[in-house]
Parts: C-alpha cells; structure tokens; sequence
C-alpha cells in the first residue's frame, strides 16, 4: 500500500517538475528562434547593402597605370569588398545584351566610358560615409564622374532603421513574456510548497539555508530545459539546412554557439532568479498571511 | 531552580490591528511546567506566536532564553528558535520526507554536519519519545499520537531550555492525549520548561501544575483546587 502511494507521490513531484521544465524549454526556443531570425536578418540586411555598386567613370586621357594603380588602391581600401575594372567595351556588351539592340552600330560611336565598380562592405554603405568616398576617389585627376544610386541606399538605410526597430520591439515583448511565464511557473510550484517552507522556518532553518534546495532543483530544471530547447533547435536548423542549404544556417559556426549559449545561459540565471524571489516572497510572510 | 527563562512586562498582543492580549506580565523559571488556557479565540496562539517571532512584540517588553523580543531582528529569528523548541497542534512534520529525514533537516539546518553524529542525536531524541523503530515511515504513515511524538523528538533536537507547546493534544483522543503528555511531562522531569496552551481540562486534573488563564484579553494565574 506504502508503495503505491510512494508511486503516486513521485508521479506528482515528476509532473510538476515536467511542467515546469517543459514550460522553460518553450520559452528558451522561442527565444532562440527569435535570435536566429535577428542574427540572420542582419545577414540579409548585409547582403543587400553589399550589392550597392559605385561606379568610377573614367576620363578618356586615363593612362592604363593610372588605372590599375587606383584598381589597386580601391581594392586594398577598409571600406571595399571588390572593386573591378570595366572596360567600355565590356560595359557596352552588357548594356547591349540589356537593350536588346546594337546601339554602337546606330550611334556610330561607343559613348560609354572605362570604369571601375566598387562593391563596399556593409558597415560603409550609408548616404554620409558613401558621399566622403565619392569625394576621396574624385580627387584623382583622370576620374571624371563617381556614381551611385543615392535614393536607394538612403531608402535602404531607412528601411533598415525601421526593421531594427520592429525587431527590437518584438524581441523585448518576447523577452518580457518569457520571463513572466518561466517566473510564474516556477512561482506556483514554490507556492505549493509554501506551508513546508513555514514549517522549515519554524524549527530554526535561516532562510538561505531553506532555499539553497528550491535554487538548486529549479537551475537543474532549467539547465535541462535549455538542453530540450537546444536540441529542437538544433534538429528545425537542421532540416532546414537541409530544404534550403542557401540559408546556410549552420555554417556560421560562432553564431550558432552565440545562440546556443546564451539559451543555456539566459535558463539557468532566469530559473535562478525566480526561485529566488519566489521564495523569498513566501519566507518574508507571516503564517497568517499563508492562507490568503 | 530560580533560573527566569521567559519574562514579560506588560505586554499587548496584537492580531493586525486589533488587540488580543493587554498587559501581560509574567515570568518563567527554569524547570517549571506551565499551562496556558482559556478558550478557542482568548489569543493563546497569538500569544504563543509572539514568543516564537512569528508576531511582533510592539507593546511592552519580553526576554525569553536571553532574546529581548522587543528588539528582535528578523534576522535572528531562527537562531531564537533554536533555543526554544516548538510543538503545534497540527504537528508541522514535512509532509515529504520520512521521519528520520525530517528530523536529519533540523539537525542539518542548526548547523550540524557530521553524518554520525547526526544519527546518534536522531536515534537518542526517537528514543526518548519511544519512536525508535518508526523512523523509516513517512509522517502520513503513523497515526497522529505517533506524528506529535515525532514532532516533540524534533523538538528536543537541539536540546532547548524552553519547550513552546500549542495545544500539543489538541488534534488528539483522550488515551494518545495522555500519552503525550507523559513524553512532556518526563521532558519537563530532565530539568526542561516547558509552556504548554491547551484547553484539555482533564490533562489538567490529572497532571497538575502552574496554570495561567487567558480570559476577556487579560492573562493571569489561576490556583486548582486539588492537587
């Protein structure tokens, strides 16, 4: 008979112990996910900053040295990914492909000039910093005219600046939530126990010595809830990257330990935390005030 | 003998904010037996609550075992509750673990560490108590007699000089109620204090003692006619 009570009492401490995890690891993947989608949004964002072109036109009395020193130059810069002479010959082979139609021959002539195409990384591609480079590469004699699309990176910018702030947004909310709902989980499986936390004050136990086992146990939740996120994160990555390897979710190797981490870290303090103002809360109440 | 153990000097007892008790004095010696009676709702608990820092003592001034209740930090609570050792009506034994592990958590909680020792001082206070061989059994295996033992062992633990009773027989029948109040009455026979509130008149009769009366918020000595 003792047995089976025994049974019932652990199947109750496991249930709740399962919940509470359970609760932890949703959150801690929801979280992660949410990070992933801020981590690989900057990537997208970078990517679409780096196709913006600037254009070096060329004056005709160039010398070819004068060019490839400049090529040379502008390659070696901080602010460029790669920068590629274009011949106007090669210029008007595209733009004819482009239109369809052999303007060469109609015009008689090739208006096109020789140039260069600077792709910059994506930290430099703001209106101020793109207007500075313009007026750097311009002050060489042989370059007639920098060009680039300055509506579209100042659109770009803006855009940016509103999406981060979305993101910003919406990951604070997720973030309030997931702490009030791992909070008040852990907060009822203490209030569960806040007769047992009265009786243990009663007989002389200081309070840290009563809630050093709830810390314990509940970090333990957490760590093993982080662990079930980490693993279902770890299996969604990588059935995507296996739908869509062009994402290439898991090659970033310190992004995925970044997230990976701070989910195992952000468990085990947000299960801390809890616990501890979870039980404090019930040692600072008189009996009395127990049974409210 | 002449020891005073617990002392109050008019002191009021409040529930929130309504007075329960007014102008308590009364002293405790070393050794003696004291009964504290009155009816359901004269402020016996309240008033064993204020002596174990589970109410503030606001009004008046009170020592017991060499705390001064008036000045009492919170911080000092479980160590004032290490000196005394209480006994409830309900037995307060956690519900979670079995005897022997409920006392170990006492023992562990005051400060004890050696795995030996701590066994010695469980299988001496399970004894004294008659509880010797039960010590595996969780609380809601015994019967309630069996549970107040436990809870009277606990609190010989740490060997207190006052031991703080409410209403120790209170949930029991009249047999396990006497029982009981030998295990108490041989505790107070080892040179123990022991305060006990009951309103159990027949333990009274058969256990005479120094008796004090809760009545129309007021505390005093009340002298039984035989002995």
């Amino acid at each position: 008979m003792s047995t089976s009570f025994d049974k019932f009492q652990k199947r109750k401490l496991i249930s709740s112990y399962f919940s509470v995890t359970i609760s932890i690891a949703l959150v801690l993947f929801l979280l992660g996910t949410l990070a992933l989608l801020i981590l690989n949004t900057q990537k997208l964002v970078n990517h679409f900053k780096e196709q913006v072109a600037v254009t070096v036109y060329l004056k005709e009395t160039a010398k070819e040295t004068e060019i490839d020193q400049l090529q040379k130059s502008l390659a070696l810069a901080d602010y460029t990914k790669s920068a590629e002479y274009v011949s106007k010959d090669e210029a008007a082979e595209v733009l004819m492909k482009d239109l369809g139609e052999n303007f060469v021959e109609f015009l008689g002539d090739n208006p096109l000039q020789n140039s260069i195409d600077i792709h910059l990384k994506a930290a430099y591609v703001t209106p101020e910093q793109l207007a500075d480079i313009a007026l750097e590469v311009k002050g060489n004699t042989f370059v007639d005219e920098v060009s680039y699309d300055v509506p579209l990176v100042t659109l770009l910018n803006d855009n940016v600046k509103k999406i981060s702030y979305g993101i910003l947004i919406a990951s604070s909310i997720v973030m309030l939530i997931a702490v009030l709902l791992i909070n008040s989980s852990i907060r009822l499986s203490i209030y569960s126990k806040r007769f047992i936390i009265k009786t243990m004050q009663m007989v002389g136990a200081t309070k840290s010595f009563i809630r050093r086992p709830f810390i314990a146990t509940n970090i333990k939740l957490g760590i093993v809830g982080s662990i079930i996120a980490i693993a279902v994160m770890t299996a969604i990555m990588s059935f995507l990257d296996q739908k869509y390897p062009e994402l290439a979710l898991l090659q970033d190797v310190q992004m995925v330990s970044f997230i990976f981490g701070g989910i195992f870290i952000f468990g085990i303090l947000i299960s801390w935390l809890s616990t501890f103002f979870a039980t404090q809360r019930f040692l600072n109440l008189r009996t009395d005030d127990l049974y409210y | 003998m002449s020891e005073t153990i617990l002392e109050l000097n008019s002191v009021s007892i409040f529930q929130k904010e309504s007075l329960v008790l007014s102008d308590i004095t009364l002293a405790i010696d070393k050794g003696e037996f004291v009964y504290l009676i009155g009816k359901t709702g004269s402020g016996k608990s309240s008033f064993m609550k204020t002596l174990y820092g589970d109410l503030p003592l606001t009004q008046g001034s009170g020592n017991i075992v060499g705390f001064d209740l008036r000045t009492l930090k919170e911080k000092e609570i479980p160590f004032l509750r290490r000196k005394i050792g209480i006994v409830f009506q309900d037995f307060k034994l956690l519900p979670d673990r079995t005897i022997n592990a409920n006392l170990e958590f006492v023992l562990r909680a005051t400060g004890w560490k050696d795995k030996s020792e701590i066994e010695r001082r469980i299988s001496e206070v399970l004894d004294k108590v008659d509880m010797k061989t039960k010590g595996f059994k969780f609380p809601h295996q015994i019967s309630g007699g069996e549970q107040q033992r436990v809870a009277i062992a606990r609190a010989l633990l740490n060997d207190p000089e006052l031991i703080l009773a409410d209403e120790p027989t209170g949930n029991l029948d009249p047999q396990t109620s006497v029982e009981v109040m030998k295990v108490l009455k041989d505790i107070n026979a080892a040179g123990r204090s022991i305060l006990m509130a009951t309103h159990d008149y027949a333990l009274l009769l058969k256990y005479p003692s120094k008796t004090l009366k809760c009545d129309g918020s007021k505390v005093f000595e009340v002298v039984q006619k035989s002995a």
